[in-house]
């Protein structure tokens, strides 16, 4: 019995209980996807599968962004104003898509990547904290497309509809899945994010500019949407004046749900970018076919978003929490 | 019987896998002055903290009058008739003069849950005038007040309700001439009132005018109580360092050359408020020493040389001519810095010990794509942690966990794999049980013979003398003299240029 | 001679504060008349644009206490849309009118801060991220009591919307809120929990009973503002996916005011003179003639900018 194996690990001592704890955290949310969607599935009578292809066309854009939202929040840092960037990015993307398609992409990551920027200039620069600086930005940016999109929706030119292939769009996903991958399990800069997570302080005077780091990070997260911003346009040919809404609370409810503490640290994973966002959107379009309400929906989310908020903040690396 | 106030009875404390306290039993006289000494890191505060209700004991029993007390917290220790003076601010921001008098104790205002503050403010400024301290008035905000008339405030809300026993923990280092003398005078009221004074002490000389009796801990353990009129200060140090330290402990070279070379020249550095004017040259294969109070400013001058001070003025230059100004450009250099505050500054708590010791070595570690290699990150690591014989299970294991000592060793190790050639060690020995003490003690002369430069940051004069090759004593942020290496200076020498 | 001159000292303290105010109010009025003269700034407009700011005023000074502590809330849009729509189910479907209404909201309000508090104290994330996560589920239990319909009060019942009532209701909260701060041990305990929390729990103090307390009184506030807001506004609509978050802003800008003038010994009349600045230049945006979307830029700004020069952070000290 699983208790009892339980029992046994707890009895050898608190080095094993912390392994097995740690094994639980880092397996919980991959068997919370597999049982999520078995159950969906069973409870659809396999429809849930049939129209994987649906289901899959959400998934770019929100794991596109939460990747730049990982990097943010390994560092222990918070971003609001993720909808906000992908709705002005998306904008710039269908204002330039007509006079060519590359310069709609770096039109779209460059205004991320400003907006970013900006962000960074109140958060490192002035000194802010990060979730006051990003949910101003996302309110005054909000703001901004509605202006722009306000009387009709920003349509793109036809020319996008050509990129609306599962080719393309997975393709730039898994490019921006493998190479940050690479850079945050392979090179200094993961073990620098996950140190600054972990204790700022100790990294400073370990001789890392953190906050260099921490600037470029956010301009990076900025960028990374601003491509998924284009995505997005491929995906829908225009923006409204929601373009973009509540992206970043999906964000974070992916994030968490893969299994990410919420103070960054030494416990993040790559995976939980990948585990976390697939499990948000098995769930929510299961909750959707299920033929539940929004607010039900919405119900279940912020139950579902506590629940693994608290099972996986590392309170360790909080002495006093806020 | 009846003159004993404090029983303690095989108290014990351990934080994680230090034993701060190994059953400690020692009586407590009423009405005297009962001195509690020990080095670094021997349990003092631990056991008036526990006592005072600040941390919980493990084990054991204090008996006050006779009656066990296990205090939940301060208010429920003052209840008890138990008071502390705490060596940091004890104080609060954003409250006034009477409400931090009467924090926790606010009952004897309230009526209906209305809190009378006229009437509070009316009985703490009759208070302050029974002590004496008329500049401070009660309904004024704390924070309109320097460190000195806070730690008035905080004798006064120590005091006033005639408790059975005070502590004072460390107080006096931070206070000039006339705080002291004010503490002096109260120490001397509570005594004359028949009660107890715990007294917490680094100075000796003050330990032994002060106070009755002295009891000395020792690396968690009791080692002696003994009569003020007694002993001297020689006898209470051996009674505190203990018989197995030998001459083998420090150096034992006297003498010997120290290079001409200088590696690092600081001129006219400045910190606002903590340093000014310092001008000093580090020779090759030297160990500077820098001494004085701890608020002296000594411990900036380690982060002064690294180019972490904020607002620095003046110059730090190396050999080559490179001028130290930011932290990278320090380590890139062969600067390296251990801070006295090694759990925020030196290490990063909940990372591994592989992280940490790589953190600055990750450019020489990675390949020329620059790409790491979890395999190399881990025998990187797991050669200098074993080079400094740091216990641990593996170097994945988190720096949290380990003891002060073996944190010590992990950021040492940290800069001899990135073979740093400056180092400056504020604080090294802190906190650290005598074994790595010594360990580090010889990892100092070796490093200093082959040819590498340190600064040592210490409160510890014994370990300057026994250790450095010139000591630079600060006083008030500025440089007050200089000694050099010799078999003669002794620890009197120093503080008369301390205080 | 020594008395003298620090009441002296004390009293430059206060008069200090109220002037830097008195400016602030002066500035952005001034700058506005200057603008635009005809539709801007009549001492009639000026009164109206200060009644529009009681209402975050009322918000503002509960959710102090919770601020002074360290902690945040991103769930007071949610809970003033909860306790507005729960009061005004109280007062028309259950027919219970003006008490109804009050009573209703403040008590939805003061259960949405213990909720609030007792998971921030229960499950030890921080507050930010908790409130988040409530805001979730307050949007949409608000959304299952109105039942998808826009909820409006009867026009009897609006006198919380106007003149008298509107400020009788006002002054009573912001007497309550003094009252609390200066007179109860609840204040003292707020400011030496928000000074420092391990020095706070060495005297004794329940830290954790005293955060939960905190969250009820901004939450019980948050439902005064609830009943003034719908008063106001004569109707709220439950809305979903936390677009209640934009009502968070205003009463957070007041709140830095109150922070920033703690050091003068007034935070409360720092929150409501705040607030009234800011709907000053609210109201000077529209007399442009500036469209609505232009409204949320600003407020966006304005709060970056409120933040950027109220905090002071101690050199070297970690932001996150």
């Amino acid at each position: 019995m699983p208790i009892q194996i339980f029992k046994h690990f707890f009895k050898t001592g608190e080095l094993k209980k912390q392994h097995v704890i740690n094994l639980i955290r880092s397996s919980l949310p991959i068997i919370g996807l597999i049982a999520v969607f078995i159950v969906f599935n069973t409870l659809t009578h396999g429809s849930m599968w049939n129209s994987r292809k649906l289901i899959l066309n959400q998934i770019y854009v929100v794991m596109i962004s939460a990747t730049g939202v990982f990097f943010i929040m390994s560092m222990g840092g918070l971003d609001f104003s993720q909808g906000s960037i992908m709705g002005i990015a998306s904008i710039v993307v269908c204002k330039l898509s007509g006079t060519n398609i590359w310069l709609a992409v770096a039109g779209g990551i460059l205004a991320g990547a400003a907006i970013g920027a900006f962000n960074a200039y109140f958060y490192v620069g002035r000194k802010i904290k990060s979730f006051i600086v990003t949910i101003c930005t996302m309110f005054l940016f909000r703001g901004v497309i509605k202006y722009m999109a306000s009387n009709s929706p920003v349509a793109a030119s036809m020319k996008v509809y050509d990129y609306d292939t599962t080719a393309i769009k997975l393709g730039i996903t898994f490019a921006v899945l493998l190479i940050s991958f690479i850079v945050f399990r392979f090179t200094s800069f993961g073990i620098h994010l996950k140190a600054i997570g972990a204790g700022e302080k100790a990294v400073k005077f370990a001789g890392v500019r953190t906050d260099r780091v921490k600037f470029l990070i956010y301009v990076l997260a900025g960028a990374i949407t601003g491509l998924a911003a284009f995505v997005n346009i491929v995906k829908n040919g225009s923006a409204t004046a929601n373009v973009g809404n509540q992206l970043e609370t999906q964000i974070l409810i992916a994030l968490v749900l893969g299994g990410m503490p919420i103070s960054g640290g030494a416990k993040v994973k790559f995976e939980n970018v990948i585990v976390g966002s697939l499990l948000y959107i098995v769930l929510t379009n299961g909750l959707i076919m299920m033929g539940l309400t929004t607010q039900m929906m919405q119900l279940i989310q912020g139950i579902v978003f506590l629940i693994f908020v608290a099972l996986f903040a590392d309170r360790e690396n909080l002495s006093v929490i806020k | 019987m009846s003159d004993i106030r404090l029983e303690v009875k095989k108290v014990s404390k351990t934080f994680g896998i230090t034993k701060a306290l190994q059953d400690v039993s020692f009586n407590i006289a009423k009405g005297e002055i009962h001195a509690l000494i020990g080095e670094n890191g021997s349990g003092k505060s631990t056991l008036t903290n526990s006592l005072a209700g600040i941390y919980h004991k493990d084990r054991g029993t204090f008996l006050l009058d006779g009656k066990e007390v296990d205090p939940a917290n301060q208010v429920e220790a003052n209840n008890e008739g138990i008071s502390i003076i705490v060596q940091e601010l004890g104080t609060l921001d954003g409250l006034t003069v009477a409400e931090n008098i009467f924090l926790g104790h606010e009952e004897q205002f309230v009526k209906f849950g209305i809190k009378n503050t006229a009437a509070m403010n009316r009985k703490a400024n009759e208070l302050l005038k029974k002590y004496g301290f008329d500049k401070i008035k009660a309904p004024d905000m704390i924070d309109d007040y320097n460190f000195e008339d806070r730690k008035l405030v905080e004798i006064v809300k120590a005091t006033y309700f005639s408790p059975k026993i005070v502590v004072i923990d460390e107080t006096t280092t931070a206070l000039s001439r006339e705080g002291r003398d004010e503490l002096y005078k109260q120490m001397k009221r509570i005594r004359e009132e028949g009660n107890t004074v715990i007294f917490i002490s680094h100075d000796l000389p003050e330990v032994l005018e002060m106070s009755d009796t002295i009891t000395v801990l020792r690396d968690g353990v009791y080692i002696d109580t003994v009569k003020s009129s007694e002993i001297d200060e020689d006898g209470l140090k051996k009674l505190m360092v203990g018989r197995d330290v030998t001459g083998a402990y420090y150096r034992t070279d006297y003498g010997e050359e120290v290079s001409s070379e200088v590696v690092m020249k600081v001129e006219d550095v400045t910190v606002p408020g903590l340093i000014s004017d310092v001008n000093f040259e580090l020779h090759k294969g030297e160990i500077l020493g820098f001494g004085g109070l701890s608020e002296s400013g000594m411990h900036e001058i380690g982060k002064a040389c690294f180019g972490a001070s904020f607002d620095r003025e003046g110059r730090v230059t190396l050999a080559d001519g490179t001028q130290i100004n930011d932290i990278p450009t320090a380590i890139a250099h062969s600067i390296a810095y251990t801070s006295k505050d090694r759990d925020n500054e030196s290490l990063v708590m909940n990372q591994s010990i592989r992280d940490n010791i790589c953190l600055p070595s990750l450019k020489e570690l990675s390949n020329k794509a620059h790409m790491l290699s979890d395999k190399k990150l881990k025998s990187f690591a797991e050669e200098f942690a074993k080079k400094m014989s740091t216990k641990m299970q593996s170097v994945d294991q988190f720096v949290s966990n380990l003891s002060g000592g073996n944190k010590q060793k992990v950021v040492l190790a940290r800069w001899i794999g990135k073979d740093s050639d400056i180092l400056l060690l504020d604080s090294p020995t802190r906190g650290i049980d005598i074994k790595v003490k010594q360990d580090i003690y010889r990892l100092m002369d070796e490093m200093r013979k082959s040819g590498k430069s340190i600064i040592m940051i210490s409160e510890e004069l014994t370990e300057l003398i026994g250790m450095c090759d010139r000591i630079i004593i600060m006083k008030d942020g500025r440089i007050n003299g200089e000694l050099l290496r010799s078999a003669d200076i002794d620890e009197n020498s120093l503080i008369a240029k301390m205080v | 001679m020594n008395k003298a001159e620090n009441t002296g000292k004390r009293l430059s303290g206060g008069v200090k504060g109220y002037l830097l105010l008195l400016i602030m109010v002066l500035i952005s009025w001034g700058i506005f008349k200057i603008i635009t003269p005809d539709n801007f700034g009549s001492p009639k407009n000026m009164l109206s644009y200060f009644e529009a700011s009681l209402l975050a005023a009322v918000g503002a000074v509960g959710f102090y206490f919770v601020m002074v502590m360290g902690m945040f809330d991103f769930s007071i849009g949610a809970n003033i849309m909860l306790s507005a729509i729960v009061g005004c189910v109280f007062a028309n479907r259950f027919g219970l009118g003006y008490f109804g209404l009050v009573i209703g909201a403040i008590l939805t309000g003061a259960i949405v801060g213990l909720l609030n508090g007792a998971f921030y104290v229960k499950l030890r994330i921080p507050s930010m991220i908790v409130t988040t996560g409530l805001a979730l589920i307050y949007e949409s239990v608000a959304n299952f009591i109105a039942g998808g319909v826009e909820q409006t009060l009867p026009s009897d019942l609006r006198a919380f919307g106007q003149m008298p009532g509107n400020l009788i209701l006002a002054v009573i909260a912001f007497a309550v809120a003094y009252l609390l701060l200066n007179y109860t041990r609840i204040g003292t305990y707020t400011y030496a929990i928000g000074s420092n929390e391990f020095v706070a729990k060495n005297m004794g103090i329940k830290v954790n009973k005293y955060k939960v307390l905190a969250f009820i009184i901004s939450g019980a506030f948050l439902g005064v503002m609830a009943v003034l807001t719908i008063s106001y506004g004569s109707s709220m609509v439950a809305v979903t996916g936390m677009a209640s978050m934009s009502r968070n802003f205003v009463p957070t800008m007041g709140c830095f005011f109150g922070l920033a003038f703690k050091k003068y010994g007034m935070p409360i009349p720092a929150i409501i003179i705040g607030e009234f600045v800011i709907n000053i230049i609210f109201f000077g945006f529209i007399a442009l003639g500036a469209p609505t979307a232009v409204q949320d830029v600003i407020t966006g700004l304005a709060l970056l900018i409120i933040v950027m020069l109220t905090t002071k952070v101690a050199k070297g000290e970690i932001v996150k």
